[in-house]
């Protein structure tokens, strides 16, 4: 890992974009250090800092554990070092869905805890070793049910939970339709092809029998176990393998056959997840999505392609500078295409009316508490679930309402210019006149005062009240730090408008300063221009 | 029946019509008809309550009989309803069963009273189809058939959408009903609303959906008198929410939050008070909230100038592939107080007769046990509320819960009967849209016999 990437070292704008994709959110300090070392030593540099079990840790020792697991997400978000691999882990957990809404994962924070710890610790491995975290963990055992899955009983009646076995396909590696590499969906005589039937989802599901919780014994009272203690040593451990449970019928699955007869899950299970990771669909479905969390909605074909190459070469390379094992689905190649492919580091034209992603609510709050050094006045960073009430931020990380996410990959708006002009827009599909208010109510507060539990967070202007007597200069910062300076000419005039209305008086200017620092990013935060990410 | 004729005739002409080159006006024409046709002086309202995850319809409606229990009982080891919890849901000997008997789910005691006095119907083994179809036809795959059956994402899309179509799809068969009759409302702000995101049931190709908090009329804290102590931030912050735009995505958003504040401020004004519904709100039910707001805003009609309304409201968790009788228990019990309080204000509003609501959801889930839960399925009993609803039995055929059945294409996974088509033309048309239109809303209506649940109301 040396080289030069193509790009030249980058100026602040642009460094503030780039950060906007890869971290939760640019910082004063972190725009320096990335142009001083370029993209590439930067990117290196966060590819060397080692995973840690962080989430899992903090849970671990502490009471309030549901409330403790979202105040972690948001401490290692807000100050973290591992930003890439914490922003990664926070896209995949969009991907690879486990959520506290389920009343039966809700009982373990603990366990969600590792799960994020998972994600983050596979966001440098490979796509193989990724998917089957994901699939031994018990919070997805639980949440997709496959934990305690049964194999079918002999007269019939009961069948194995096809829960699991439909979803991995559908989500979690190959999707519904064969894909051609640039993301595009194969047509043959002008029609898609299914990639899975609904024969392969039963094969599969007999696949998923015979694994609960680890554990010295293999009982079938730890096998059917509901409830454990909350922070039991199992609710972090991968799922271990019972053969009494599991089914001996034929699997035959995306032309797969295992015969019958077979007693060892493992073995089964490893023929499931190597026949699923070679899948020729898993680069540009699991690629295409990751652009979309991190870059743009509607990258093009090219773009998608050339990220399905990196995923399937396992190597990826920008002039001089190139990462991966070479082992196909390196997800750190994969991160790096992603993020440096020239569509992501280009700066859309002028008048551009098409690039760019909506920033989802959870990732508006992280660019605040990073652009203006947020601290809890606790200690603990007490924040809690963001989703509720009527001037909530309209979303909590790990709280998706189904396995499919907080918005689909292939949402419109209808009655929208964007559905015809053939586009999506996924986070759109939580932007609603009630959220679009909920959102402002709840920015009006939080800058003025902090959020979280008795307003535990609270940002440090101290930067911005300096220059607050410079409308220029203070914008001028709010419209890097926030956007990559992308604010157009008319919402800068408006944002202007309001912070000279607050007279600078020549004495006692504190309440002065302070207004104006508030209004500037009120507004900035607020404007129609970084609610979408360019 | 007539009308049925005369729609018949009203097609013939549309594509003698066509090939004459003149649909266009033609079509104004039969648009002119249909308001003619239907009797729109008074107000109207549909209400979707889609149970979100795939409720488990074979659990919803149990047979009781002494071999109909043993048969369902067999058939779904560790995850049957205990025969001694049924009594108090009896529906007793169905006369459009054969004189079978049957009960409700046993945590639907108050919707069961509504059936016993006829404001609830139950309506058997619907689901999304494209023509009619058999279980041979399916398993040779002789016929077309919705895409992804099974499939949450895709399912959901299917039983909203005009022609059963899947995600991606851009009409919804709500929106598109009130498309047809958006003329008799003097504002169409609040004629879809949903109280549970952006469902393309509401889309339609001029109606959008409006998407309203359960505490009714919202305010914009920034945007009241003073931004941070500044009135002129107050009004610029505003300008610049609501200033259009020319990045889509952007345009987008400012078209949203116009929309919201025109649309909270006349909700702040004309909404009832939340405290003139009684019974009070249920605590602890969240669609208890939805449909509460929706009271309020059917009390509303007059002064937000609507004739006519299609709502939406969900509850999540249906999903039940575990633990599914304590599950479904619990989310049944939230049904049954939310539908019934619901009843309790639309008759302290006097709007029984004015209002509609039924039951959708993903699929119906497979008769087959996977240890404690169910998987996905297909065809689903459902449930239609209101004053006009002929109630008191069941319409279509309940399939026996046993294998193999002539429904049964696997698992007990069961080919629906009536299709989703055909219980959308039959709200619709209590809803007033003519049977002309309803082929324009359903374009997969002319497959099926669109009369088939004519009794319904």
């Amino acid at each position: 890992m040396s080289g030069t990437v193509d790009y030249p070292n980058p100026d602040a704008g642009e460094a503030a974009r780039f950060l906007s994709q890869a971290t939760f959110g640019p910082t004063a300090a972190e725009i320096d250090r990335l142009r001083q070392l370029g993209y590439g030593a930067w990117l290196d540099e966060q590819f060397a800092l080692p995973a840690s079990p962080i989430h899992q840790t903090v849970v671990k020792t502490r009471s309030r554990p549901q409330e403790e697991l979202l105040n972690s997400f948001w401490r290692q978000a807000a100050t973290g070092q591992d930003q890439v691999r914490q922003r990664l882990a926070f896209s995949y957990s969009q991907i690879f869905v486990v959520s506290m809404i389920s009343s039966a994962v809700n009982f373990y924070p603990l366990g969600v805890a590792s799960y994020l710890d998972l994600l983050g610790a596979s966001a440098y491995g490979t796509y193989r070793a990724l998917l089957e975290g994901v699939t031994r963990h018990p919070m997805m055992g639980l949440y997709l049910s496959h934990l305690g899955n049964q194999k079918e009983d002999a007269e019939g009646y009961q069948v194995p939970d096809q829960n699991f076995a439909r979803e991995i396909m559908q989500l979690f590696s190959i999707g519904l339709y064969e894909l051609n590499p640039d993301g595009s969906i194969r047509l043959i005589a002008g029609d898609p092809i299914e990639t899975y039937r609904t024969e392969d989802v039963v094969g599969l599901s007999r696949v998923f029998t015979g694994f609960s919780w680890a554990g010295t014994d293999k009982s079938k009272a730890r096998f059917t176990q509901r409830l454990l203690a909350h922070k039991a040593d199992e609710v972090v451990r991968p799922m271990e393998a019972y053969p009494q449970f599991h089914s001996v019928l034929e699997k035959h699955f995306l032309g797969v056959t295992i015969p019958p007869g077979q007693i060892d899950p493992d073995a089964d299970l490893a023929v499931a997840l190597d026949t699923l990771a070679a899948h020729p669909n898993v680069g540009p479905f699991i690629g295409r999505q990751l652009i979309q969390r991190l870059v743009t909605s509607n990258p093009s074909p090219a773009y998608v392609s050339r990220v399905s190459t990196a995923f399937d070469t396992g190597r990826y390379a920008s002039g001089s500078w190139s990462t991966g094992t070479g082992a196909r689905g390196d997800l750190q190649a994969l991160a790096a295409a992603v993020l440096l492919d020239p569509e992501a580091r280009a700066r859309p034209d002028i008048g551009d009316t098409r690039t760019g992603r909506v920033r989802e609510p959870v990732l508006r709050l992280a660019n605040w508490m990073r652009a203006f050094n947020v601290r809890s006045s606790s200690g603990g960073f007490r924040i809690g679930r963001t989703d509720v009430g009527l001037a909530g931020l309209g979303q909590s990380p790990l709280y998706a309402p189904s396995v499919f996410n907080f918005y689909r990959p292939g949402y419109t708006p209808q009655n929208a210019a964007i559905a015809d002009a053939g586009l999506v827009a996924p986070e759109l599909q939580i932007t609603d006149e009630a959220s679009v208010l909920g959102y402002a109510n709840f920015l009006y507060g939080a800058i003025s005062s902090g959020v979280g539990i008795s307003r535990d967070l609270k940002a440090d202007y101290s930067a911005e009240i300096a220059i607050a007597h410079d409308p220029d200069l203070l914008i001028g910062r709010m419209n890097l730090l926030l956007t990559g300076n992308t604010l157009s000419t008319a919402t800068l005039a408006m944002i202007r408008d309001a912070v000279v209305a607050i007279a600078m008086p020549t004495r006692n200017q504190t309440s002065a300063r302070q207004r104006r620092v508030w209004t500037a990013a009120l507004f900035t935060l607020s404007s129609p221009d970084y609610l979408v990410q360019k | 029946m007539t009308s049925r004729l005369s729609r018949r005739d009203l097609l013939k002409r549309t594509a003698a019509l066509s090939l004459l080159g003149s649909a266009g006006s033609f079509a104004a024409d039969v648009a002119a008809m249909s308001t003619v046709a239907a009797q729109l002086d008074e107000y109207r309202a549909l209400v979707c309550l889609f149970l979100l995850g795939g409720n488990d319809h074979t659990n919803l409606l149990v047979p009781t009989d002494t071999e109909t229990y043993a048969e369902y009982a067999a058939a779904r080891p560790s995850i049957a309803l205990q025969r001694d919890t049924l009594a108090a849901t009896d529906l007793g000997p169905t006369a459009s069963q054969g004189g079978r008997s049957f009960a409700l789910h046993p945590s639907l005691a108050g919707i069961r009273q509504l059936y016993l006095d006829a404001d609830a119907a139950i309506v058997a083994n619907v689901g999304p189809l494209i023509v009619p179809t058999t279980v041979s036809q399916y398993l040779a795959g002789s016929v077309a058939l919705p895409p992804k059956l099974r499939s949450h994402n895709d399912q959901q899309s299917a039983w909203q959408a005009r022609q059963a179509s899947g995600e991606g799809a851009h009409l919804g068969w709500g929106g598109s009903l009130a498309d047809r009759l958006m003329n008799t409302n003097s504002s169409n702000v609040f004629t879809a609303v949903s109280t549970s995101g952006r469902p393309l049931f509401l889309s339609g190709s001029s109606i959008a959906p409006f998407q309203m908090s359960t505490s009714g009329g919202l305010n914009l804290k920034p945007a009241g008198a003073s931004l941070y102590g500044s009135a002129r931030g107050s009004v610029v912050y505003q300008q610049m929410l609501t200033a259009g735009r020319a990045h889509l995505f952007e345009d987008e958003i400012s078209a949203v939050t116009r929309r919201s504040l025109d649309a909270n401020a006349r909700l702040r004004t004309s909404l009832p008070p939340a405290g003139s519904l009684s019974p009070a709100l249920p605590a602890n039910n969240l669609l208890a909230a939805q449909l509460h707001v929706v009271a309020r805003t059917i009390a509303a009609q007059t002064g937000l100038g609507t004739n006519r309304q299609v709502f939406f409201v969900g509850l999540g968790g249906f999903d039940t592939h575990d633990q599914l009788v304590p599950q479904q228990n619990a989310l049944l019990r939230q049904v049954d107080t939310a539908v019934t309080a619901f009843w309790s204000w639309l008759g302290q509003l006097g709007r029984r007769s004015q209002v509609v609501l039924f039951t959708a959801s993903d699929f119906g889930r497979a008769l087959a046990s996977n240890g404690d839960g169910s998987d996905h399925g297909w065809g689903a009993h459902h449930l239609v509320i209101g004053g006009d609803v002929n109630g008191g039995t069941i319409y279509g055929d309940v399939p026996p819960a046993a294998f193999g059945s002539s429904v049964d294409v696997g698992n007990g996974v069961f080919v629906p009967t009536i299709s989703v088509d055909q219980y959308a033309a039959r709200l619709g048309r209590w809803f007033g849209v003519s049977a002309a239109d309803l082929d324009l809303v359903l374009p997969n209506l002319q497959a099926f016999d669109p009369d088939a649940l004519i009794s319904l109301f």
